[in-house]
């Protein structure tokens, strides 16, 4: 389904369902220029989407020189079933989420680094119209979550809703070395840092590895321990995201851009894991998951893997590192900084205006 | 195949578990939509591996994801299904008790008839020959002249006969075979210690599929079976026995499903 809009340049908006449909073209392009994060990646978007309730829809911006933006959209429903998606999108009332479900805190929009401010409005706008055209007339709308600033102005507009949810916590990495990094946090939270990894370091019943495309990795023991993780907190509202599938991690934990640590017990028990998704940008430090102290866990796991992802930035002078959002207490006493980010919602009537 | 409204009924009940497994359970919902699978097809383009059949093996290490989004059990049955097989095991209408012999099988068979009670006894039990209670309640219901049925493998359906007393008369017995130990009968029930009881040699001498709760499907990968009535744990196409090459016809006599390994 084609959207053209001649304000400015030819626009067509397309829809790929990565479940079914080869990468739209000109993505290989678009991913070289833009280098989106790792789950961006068509291949694990056909995983995910076969795996979810609520899969995600692929829709590209194209002008004549290739595709303008990308974004990523779920199809949601109000009713939670216990069942996958069905393979063709049925009528009925739904809404749309422009989001990676598993970004916290980053927006589901990736665009070319010379598209803003108007040409990506109109962009965005031609994206909606294709999915109310796509979707019929059960969708209600679009919901666009983690917004920055920066793309506050583009999403905005007369009929939108927008409101400033949960902030997410980002290091900028102006440190020289990790000692640096250490110098600027609380005198206890350092001691508290240097203790844990000291402890965790000389433990000799903890198994440690951590690196990019772990072959080596249990991804079914690691869907677990996340699933089990995700379960011990109650569920957030409006959280439309499924269990994670041990295929999408098998897969996903391959990339070379993603980096993984795992800690292990001698016995071969995964006890907690956290992945690191590298960018030239935005390193984000994404899963993390770890078994209860009831259950066999060890303390101070999750201080030591900030430790570790923080020493690798800094090492390999990545500009700075997203936590996502949630724990913002902790998170600032480790150095991060709150950045505002925002939800806006675009009702069926104002979609593609 | 055969045309008949039976078979069609039949197969459209395999259909349905096949979709609801496809909608429902995570197994298959990951085997069948990266990797494909035949008869039906559900992703154009994609026919797996054995048509989507998985081993019995695969499915018993990975039972935990059998279970239906909505939950479930995801413990197997290993005595499913006898109930509904013994009479046209037998030829008898019931038994007052009915003796599973096997290690695996752990839980007494349910759905027998009224009258019938059932009960498992291990192996080593039987052979012993000691102070165990359902071999004293196998003896007590021989003395009182009443229908014993014992059901397992040969060599454990001979210790437990050899472990009763002499004068007593010897207990009815059907053996049940695995899918690649097929025998020719008399009697004979087939039976896997994951999905059950499966089907039933009959008087014509072929080898019957329970149709009414069983499905069972030539792949390459040998005969899958599908058991239709449970839903969780939810087992479709599971190649048993590792995965024994087969046909699939109709009973001319019978006008039932059959197989021949």
């Amino acid at each position: 389904m084609t959207v053209r809009i001649t304000r400015t340049t030819v626009t067509d908006a397309r829809i790929c369902d990565p479940r079914v449909d080869p990468a739209p073209d000109g993505w290989a392009e678009f991913a070289e220029l833009t280098r989106p994060h790792a789950v961006w990646d068509p291949r694990l978007l056909r995983i995910e989407g076969w795996l979810a309730r609520n899969p995600p829809l692929l829709v590209t911006v194209h002008d004549a020189d290739g595709i303008v933006a990308a974004l990523s959209a779920l199809v949601c429903r109000p009713a939670r079933l216990p069942r996958y998606a069905p393979r063709r999108t049925r009528r009925g009332p739904m809404w749309v989420e422009v989001s990676q479900p598993w970004l916290s805190g980053l927006p589901g929009i990736v665009r070319r680094p010379t598209v803003s401010g108007h040409r990506l409005r109109v962009a965005v706008r031609a994206a909606e119209s294709t999915l109310a055209r796509r979707l019929g007339p059960g969708l209600a709308g679009v919901f666009y979550r983690g917004v920055g600033p920066d793309l506050l102005p583009v999403l905005s507009g007369r009929g939108r809703v927008r409101r400033r949810t949960d902030s997410a916590a980002v290091l900028d990495n102006t440190f020289a070395d990790t000692d640096e990094w250490l110098a600027s946090l609380s005198k206890s939270r350092r001691a508290n840092l240097r203790r844990q990894h000291r402890r965790t370091d000389a433990d000799p019943s903890l198994r440690i590895r951590g690196g990019p495309g772990r072959a080596d990795a249990d991804p079914e023991a690691m869907a677990d321990l996340l699933n089990e993780h995700r379960a011990r907190f109650p569920a957030q509202t409006g959280d439309t995201r499924s269990p994670i599938a041990a295929p999408y991690l098998e897969a996903f934990v391959r990339r070379p851009d993603v980096h993984t640590l795992t800690y292990h017990d001698t016995d071969g028990r995964l006890l907690a894991l956290n992945t690191l998704l590298d960018h030239r940008d935005v390193v984000v430090k994404q899963h993390w998951a770890a078994l209860a102290p009831d259950d066999g866990g060890r303390q101070g796991l999750y201080f030591d893997a900030y430790m570790r992802a923080v020493r690798w930035c800094v090492a390999h002078r990545r500009p700075r590192i997203s936590a996502g959002r949630g724990k913002l207490d902790v998170k600032t006493s480790l150095g991060f900084t709150p950045r505002d980010v925002y939800g806006v919602i675009a009702p069926r009537p104002v979609m593609g205006r | 195949m055969w045309n008949s409204l039976a078979y069609r009924l039949w197969r459209a009940a395999y259909l349905r578990a096949v979709s609801s497994a496809f909608a429902t359970v995570p197994l298959y919902r990951e085997t069948w939509a990266l990797h494909g699978r035949t008869d039906p097809v559900l992703v154009p383009g994609k026919t797996g591996s054995n048509g989507g059949a998985l081993p019995a093996d695969e499915v018993r290490r990975r039972l935990v994801d059998t279970a239906p989004l909505a939950g479930g059990s995801t413990e197997p049955d290993p005595a499913r299904g006898l109930a509904f097989l013994l009479t046209r095991a037998t030829q008898r209408p019931s038994h007052r008790l009915v003796v599973v012999v096997d290690a695996e099988v752990t839980r007494p068979p349910t759905g027998l008839p009224r009258g019938s009670r059932g009960c498992v006894l291990h192996p080593d039990a039987a052979a012993s020959a000691g102070d165990e209670p359902v071999l004293r309640e196998i003896v007590d219901t021989l003395r009182r002249g009443e229908r014993v049925l014992a059901v397992g493998e040969d060599k454990n359906l001979d210790a437990l006969s050899s472990a009763l007393p002499a004068e007593l008369p010897p207990p009815d017995r059907v053996p049940h075979h695995r899918i690649d130990r097929l025998t020719g009968g008399p009697f004979g029930l087939l039976h896997d210690p994951l999905l059950g009881y499966l089907g039933v040699l009959r008087d014509c001498g072929r080898w019957h599929v329970d149709r009414r709760r069983v499905h069972v499907r030539e792949t390459t990968g040998g005969l899958a079976f599908t058991v239709l009535e449970r839903t969780s744990p939810r087992l479709v196409d599971v190649l048993v026995g590792g995965g024994v090459p087969g046909e699939v016809h109709a009973c001319p006599q019978h006008a039932s499903p059959v197989i021949q390994t």
